[in-house]
């Protein structure tokens, strides 16, 4: 019998690798091997671009917050940046009104603390409806908040925001690597719980969540599992992004425009995959800020959002889940 | 050989806004015991089947599972003390192919666990007891209807239950497919699993079943061995007299 099915002899380390990696052939191994090395040396090829990999980096972790909830469980949030907003405001607020030398051991885990509270204040009400609720809780959730920071300008520096948090360092190769080896390590931890048990049971919720009910899993508790580890993302992106840029404004980290630039990119990238939704970050803040910057400050909105749009009707599963299956059936794929 | 009961329902009441859906309905099971619950169609039937397993809250009465009450139990946890239910819709994760979806009701319930559930050779068991072993890497979509339901079935049993509910288990299948399938039945059942068979028609089940419980408006209306019931004046009424009973 030639179906996967039958492997009593299989050695464990080869099931292990099985498991969480699938069972890529040798040019699916060659490419994700050279975006690696590509990413790793930046520097050397795209010098003058350091800054957009950087911010791109940070969005890619965004764009896996963002997917490990909703682009596992169908559970759409349509407003993560509260989450990512709101812990490099709680970075920004306790540099501005606290203590301006304040320590980023102190404000980091804070601004992460902030993230998962206000992630548990939408989750734990939301979570257990199914249909639109959720989607527009979250929606609601980051307009009300961005509204928040409006009307305490005292405290948040209201539309001009806040200025005073220090910048990582002033060296473009570093800041590109400070950014980029959390973004690693944070794809390479969720890749494995994508491609564990619990990723399947997310995606399994997104299919059909009463029939995985009926196997016996706790599904409300599997998806506030995942909108913990959603928010915890989150707020290492958001208090990263604080530093980033050196300042905080509503329009740079918080407005529902970032919650939908989120969604996009993990939508072009391919939800449910974690390394898509990078690829997308890589893909789309490029396009936003250099190629697309061609057509004028609007033009290039209106370019943006017309790319995605095509996305979403041609390509509904995502550029890498494509470009993957396409390599994947070098040599006549997996079933040779 | 004496038989202790493992399962019971107690004056179990289901009102949707004014309609009574479940009318103080009792009965139970015996360990060594199929039991077939029947009824017209609406009756009521898997209405009880969804209060059983906490697709619905009750409005009122008890469900006893091993002298454990189970009313307000999510279904989750009723699966994982013991109980398996097969629905009358299939539901298999479409992106999913068979074996996955076997797999998947092997998991654990356990937001830490990366791996664990059965391992490729008790799936592969599992599979060719309902002769799905060479289908293992298909899609549930391309496959026929009477596969599909016995999909269903493997998946319940994936989950280690010590009782099964079946509802509406031959719907759809022809003849050669229905006696296979209550062959199927019997072997589950001889394990040691006692088990509940909805349907609206009798035909199918007076050969499995060994005593019968006929619902009709959520009310329980006969109760006996399945010669007794065919011969029952007020079950023959409720079915339009007796044309599905005998027919």
């Amino acid at each position: 019998m030639s179906n996967e099915y039958d492997r009593s002899g299989e050695p464990v380390v080869q099931r292990f690798t099985r498991e969480f990696l699938g069972e890529p052939n040798r040019y699916q191994i060659a490419s994700a091997g050279v975006a690696l090395l590509a990413l790793l040396t930046v520097p050397f090829w795209a010098g003058q671009y350091l800054y957009v990999f950087a911010l791109a980096s940070i969005w890619a972790i965004f764009a896996m917050g963002w997917d490990i909830i909703s682009g596992h469980t169908n559970y759409i949030s349509f407003g993560h940046s509260a989450l990512s907003g709101g812990a490099a405001y709680t970075t920004g607020v306790l540099v501005h009104n606290v203590n301006p030398d304040m320590a980023m051991y102190i404000t980091f885990p804070l601004s992460i603390l902030a993230a998962i509270v206000i992630g548990l204040l939408f989750a734990v009400p939301t979570l257990r409806l199914e249909g639109p609720y959720f989607s527009l809780i979250t929606l609601l959730g980051v307009l009300v908040l961005t509204q928040l920071v409006y009307i305490y300008g005292e405290y948040t520096g209201g539309e001009l925001g806040i200025t005073a948090v220090s910048t990582l360092t002033y060296n473009l190769t570093n800041l590109y690597y400070y950014t980029l080896i959390p973004m690693l390590l944070i794809g390479a931890v969720l890749v494995v719980v994508s491609q564990s048990n619990i990723g399947r049971i997310l995606r399994a919720i997104g299919e059909n969540e009463a029939a995985i009910e009926s196997s016996g899993i706790d599904t409300t508790r599997f998806k506030l599992w995942a909108f913990l580890m959603s928010a915890i993302t989150m707020g290492i992106g958001g208090a990263m992004l604080a530093h980033f840029y050196g300042n905080i404004t509503p329009s740079t980290v918080l407005v529902v425009d970032r919650s939908l630039e989120m969604v996009a990119i993990a939508v072009i990238g391919g939800m449910g995959t974690i390394a898509g939704p990078i690829g997308g970050a890589f893909v789309f803040i490029i396009l936003r800020d250099e190629v697309l910057t061609v057509f004028g400050s609007t033009g290039r909105w209106l370019a943006l959002w017309l790319i995605v749009l095509f996305f979403l009707v041609f390509l509904r599963d995502g550029i890498f889940p494509f470009i993957w299956s396409r390599i994947g059936s070098i040599g006549g794929g997996r079933d040779e | 050989m004496s038989s202790d009961t493992v399962f019971r329902i107690d004056e179990l009441r289901k009102e949707f806004g004014g309609l009574v859906a479940v009318d103080d309905l009792s009965f139970d099971l015996q360990d060594d015991e199929i039991l077939g619950l029947i009824g017209p169609n609406g009756s009521g039937k898997s209405t009880v089947f969804n209060c059983i397993m906490g697709i619905y809250d009750v409005t009122g009465g008890s469900v006893q599972f091993r002298d454990t009450d189970i009313t307000k139990l999510d279904t989750h946890d009723i699966v994982n003390r013991g109980i398996a239910r097969v629905s009358q819709e299939s539901n298999p994760i479409p992106s999913s192919t068979v074996g996955e979806n076997i797999d998947l009701f092997t998991y654990p319930n356990d937001i830490f666990s990366l791996t664990g559930g059965a391992s490729q050779a008790e799936i592969l068991d599992i599979a060719r007891r309902f002769d799905l072993d060479e289908k293992l890497d298909t899609l549930p979509g391309s496959l026929p209807h009477a596969d599909v339901r016995r999909l269903e079935i493997a998946k319940a049993l994936a989950t280690e239950p010590e009782m099964l509910l079946l509802d509406e288990p031959f719907a759809g299948m022809n003849q050669a497919e229905i006696r296979e399938l209550s062959d199927q039945i019997r072997d589950i059942h001889a394990e040691g699993r006692p088990i509940i068979i909805v349907d609206h028609n009798m035909k199918g089940l007076m050969s499995i079943v060994d005593r019968v419980v006929v619902i009709n408006s959520g009310q329980k209306i006969a109760e006996g061995s399945p010669e007794e019931i065919a011969n029952d004046e007020t079950v023959q009424k409720a079915y339009l007299a007796g044309a599905e009973v005998t027919n």
